[in-house]
């Protein structure tokens, strides 16, 4: 016990764990910078760059990283590179490493949410921003355990430099044992000191979890309410999710304006005026011809269709008719094979010789024409609270003051009915309160042109309401030219100007909402519409069988 | 003259300190061991040798005031470990050598320690200038290295206390017995020799643990992992000495090599400087002080010669 305090508090060891800890961290920052740029080769749309990176991943993932060691100490001379031992094992250890990382990396940012990728997308977040702001975020959150799992293991790994004279830990350890012939003491000694070093690296793993960890970081702000000197806050919030849920329904009547109510009550008198303004509106949006195919699967056949300004378009159809890609075709987050679109007088995505623009350009270009889109799954950004959902957007794409972003989406989470949820992230809000920040974010940056691909098909029943008086009140109140594909009938009657119905591909039937919807012409139209209402009414269908 | 690699205690006494101080670590460690010692003798044999150290300084000037890295294997007591006593030395024989030979060419020391194995790879990667390490001298290892040799060999054979497998040397006697030895030791291959004349006697071969140190041997036969280690015998005896209720040393035995400092192929001149500062040491009786200072037997001494493999 005596020696093996003696050797536990030896100098000689002690320094031992700087060189360890020397080798440890060359290893770590290089494997992180390397790993960084092989991820990046891997996921890069080049495809020799990621065979570069298969091919890296192959020989340092598949050799020994004692043979890696030895030949960075030993071979590399003589070719002329002739590194310390301590660099050669940092090297090593780096190029080791960088394999694993990279891999940490990939399946991060694989793993983000394919959703959030295109929710940014069609905000006009060129590549860097969404990777930036959006993915590396969530994608680091995912990492720190296996990182602290890859930090142990390289300070584990670092015992391996005692081959090239290193004077870490372990080379230290040996020598002392066979100078003193202490075998035992020394090695308990040292296995205890690499115990300190990887449970202090645990330790800083935990505080980097509890740090990043979304829900405290939640429950911090919650807590931070009730601190006596946070009293000057509104008291407009409840933090328990039970009294959140009757909040959500007792302000329903506050979230739907008189006005919005009006609309369906009184159409007739509304649809003759907007049918008159619309008369003299230009064309906001113009689809000439266009096809696509997945594979040898037509999805959209020599498709065209304008929309007006101020136009609120309808699209109806089964699932699988190409409602959805056509949607995605507008704003350009898919690509199509034949045909052209203009938003706005523009070819969004093509430079003006006709070229397909680069994905950073075709970003910037989606923002400046200014094409909102809903999806279906809501995809909000996960880490992001309902505000910043809102305002990151504004500061990231449209160069907004950080005062001003918070000003804009607190002023929409507002209009949304959602002012008591700003500082929730998504995972804590119902379906209905996330399409609703959706929609909101969507707005923020003032779009010409609103895509909302089902936008109620994901919600449960009782929620739907509360998001198409939002959508209601939008083409009512702010004139906003929308594209909307939906199973909503009603809501389809009340809202549209136009109705178009689309099977396989083709526009079989458009006209007025309540022509199309109430006397279709299309055989095809007059079936979907029968099935839709019966589902609406159970009742009716079990009777009609007989 | 403060290069002057055999000082003498009085001399040491006349310096002044910063001078005493740039001198080796060896040589002050040498001259208090002269002055303990026969101070009469040693100074009458001192005064020849400064001289031919300065002559061989005039004659090699390109290492005076060098720093050369002598790579080791620090696990071998007596030869090469580390200061028990103070960690960030190392001590023994060939420490001693080295760092002589050092002053009298006039470069200094530093050490790099690897596996056995991997001594003489360093030493072709350029990662060290010169290898003095006990290894032995072969032919297979002057094709890696040139060897100027400066010791006899004589190896012992540890076994566990009472020699249970009554193993007498590299003979039949080691038929069906394990030995541990370390990774590119001369002694691995006269022990593979033996598999024919165990086959012959109807016996199993010798089996062979390779390892990468002397502790890791000793161990493994303190561990019962193995029967024997066959090394350099004062290796043997210091592990009997650390040991003497578990370890024993059943015999000694010769084996037809020489200790040999390393040096890289095609430096001859470096190589014709280390072979010319090691015979004025001898010449000076200096080799023989070392093996006394570090209690190795005199015996082991042996007149300087090259093996140089093309």
């Amino acid at each position: 016990m005596e020696l093996f305090l003696h050797y536990l508090t030896l100098p000689y060891l002690i320094q031992g764990i700087v060189f360890t800890l020397a080798a440890t961290g060359i290893g770590l920052a290089g494997g992180v910078v390397v790993g960084l740029l092989l991820a990046a080769m891997q996921l890069s749309r080049f495809k020799p760059l990621a065979a570069f990176a298969r091919g890296y991943a192959v020989i340092f993932r598949g050799t020994p990283l004692v043979l890696q060691l030895v030949f960075v100490y030993d071979a590399l001379p003589h070719v002329g590179i002739k590194l310390p031992g301590l660099l050669a094992a940092g090297v090593a250890l780096a190029a080791n490493e960088a394999t694993f990382i990279a891999e940490m990396f990939r399946s991060g940012v694989v793993g983000v949410d394919r959703g959030q990728v295109l929710a940014g997308q069609a905000l006009g977040m060129t590549p860097r921003v969404l990777m930036h702001r959006i993915i590396a975020p969530q994608a680091l959150r995912s990492m720190i355990p296996a990182m602290g799992n890859e930090a142990v293991s390289t300070l584990k790994n670092s015992s391996l430099a005692s081959v090239i004279a290193v004077q870490e830990l372990t080379l230290r350890s040996t020598q002392l044992a066979s100078s003193t012939f202490d075998f035992f003491s020394i090695f308990f000694a040292s296995g205890l000191l690499y115990l300190v070093l990887t449970g202090a690296m645990s330790l800083v793993q935990l505080a980097l979890e509890a740090r990043f960890d979304l829900d405290r970081q939640a429950t911090l702000r919650g807590l931070a309410r009730w601190l006596p000197w946070r009293h000057a806050a509104p008291p407009a919030a409840s933090p328990s999710p039970l009294e959140d849920a009757a909040e959500v329904s007792a302000s329903e009547p506050e979230d739907a304006l008189p006005t919005a109510l009006a609309v369906p009550a009184a159409p007739g008198v509304d649809r003759a005026a907007r049918a008159s303004r619309l008369a003299d509106a230009p064309v906001a949006l113009r689809i000439n011809g266009v096809s696509k195919a997945y594979g040898t699967q037509a999805v959209l056949k020599d498709l065209s269709l304008s929309v007006l300004a101020g136009e609120v378009v309808a699209l109806l159809g089964p699932s699988g008719s190409g409602k959805s890609t056509l949607l995605r075709c507008i704003n350009h987050l898919e690509s199509w094979d034949a045909g052209q679109i203009h938003v706005g007088g523009h070819r969004l995505g093509y430079q003006t010789d006709g070229q397909l623009m680069s994905p950073s350009d075709l970003a910037r270009e989606r923002g400046r024409l200014g094409v909102g889109m809903l999806f279906q799954q809501f995809n909000l950004f996960a880490h992001l609270t309902a505000r910043e959902n809102v305002a990151g957007p504004l500061r990231w794409v449209h160069g907004w003051s950080a005062e001003d972003a918070d000003r804009r989406a607190l002023e929409l989470l507002n209009r949304v009915g959602l002012a008591h949820r700003v500082e929730a992230l998504p995972r804590h809000l119902s379906g209905g309160q996330q399409q609703r920040v959706a929609i909101a974010r969507a707005l923020a940056p003032g779009p010409s042109v609103l895509l909302l691909d089902e936008p109620t098909s994901a919600l449960d029943p009782e929620l739907v309401n509360e998001v198409l008086d939002v959508i209601r009140r939008l083409a009512v109140e702010e004139g906003l030219t929308m594209v909307i594909s939906t199973h909503q009938l009603r809501f389809a009657a009340e809202v549209a100007d136009r109705v178009v119905f689309l099977s396989g591909g083709r526009i079989v039937e458009s006209g007025p909402a309540l022509d199309v919807l109430q006397r279709p012409q299309h055989r095809e139209t007059a079936r979907f519409l029968r099935v839709m209402s019966a589902d609406v009414l159970p009742a009716a269908s079990t009777s009609t069988p007989a | 003259m403060q290069d002057l690699p055999l000082p003498p205690g009085r001399c040491v006494r006349r310096r002044p300190p910063a001078l005493a101080r740039m001198r080796g670590v060896a040589i002050a460690a040498l001259s208090l061991s002269a002055l303990a010692a026969t101070a009469t003798s040693a100074h009458a044999e001192a005064a020849k040798a400064p001289a031919e150290c300065s002559a061989l300084q005039a004659k090699y000037p390109q290492f005076k005031g060098k720093t050369l890295i002598n790579a080791i294997n620090p696990h071998t007591p007596g030869y090469e470990t580390i200061d028990p006593n103070d960690p960030n030395k190392y001590v023994g024989f060939d420490i001693d050598l080295g760092e002589t030979l050092g002053a009298c060419l006039g470069f200094k020391v530093t050490y790099k320690p690897v596996t056995f194995a991997a001594l003489l790879t360093t030493l072709q990667a350029g990662q060290a200038d010169i290898v003095i390490s006990d290894i032995y001298a072969t032919e297979e290892r002057a094709k890696a290295a040139d060897f100027i040799t400066y010791s006899k060999v004589f190896d012992g054979v540890l076994v566990a206390k009472g020699n249970p497998k009554k193993v007498t040397g590299i003979n039949a006697s080691m038929c069906g017995a394990v030995a541990a030895e370390n990774t590119g030791y001369v002694e691995v291959p006269l022990i593979q020799a033996l598999a024919p004349q165990c086959k012959a006697a109807g016996k199993p071969e010798p089996e062979i643990q390779l390892y990468d140190n002397n502790q890791n041997c000793i161990q493994a036969i303190l561990a019962g992992r193995a029967d024997t280690y066959i090394n350099d015998v004062n290796t043997v005896d210091g592990a009997v000495k650390a040991y003497p209720d578990k370890l024993e040393k059943a015999t000694a035995v010769t084996i037809p090599y020489s200790v040999g400092i390393a040096v890289p192929k095609g430096k001859t001149d470096f190589r014709d400087a280390v072979m010319a500062a090691l015979v004025t040491l001898q010449k000076a009786g200096i080799h023989t002080e070392l093996l006394k200072k570090n209690g190795l037997p005199v015996e082991n001494l042996e007149a300087p010669r090259l093996l140089v493999v093309k």
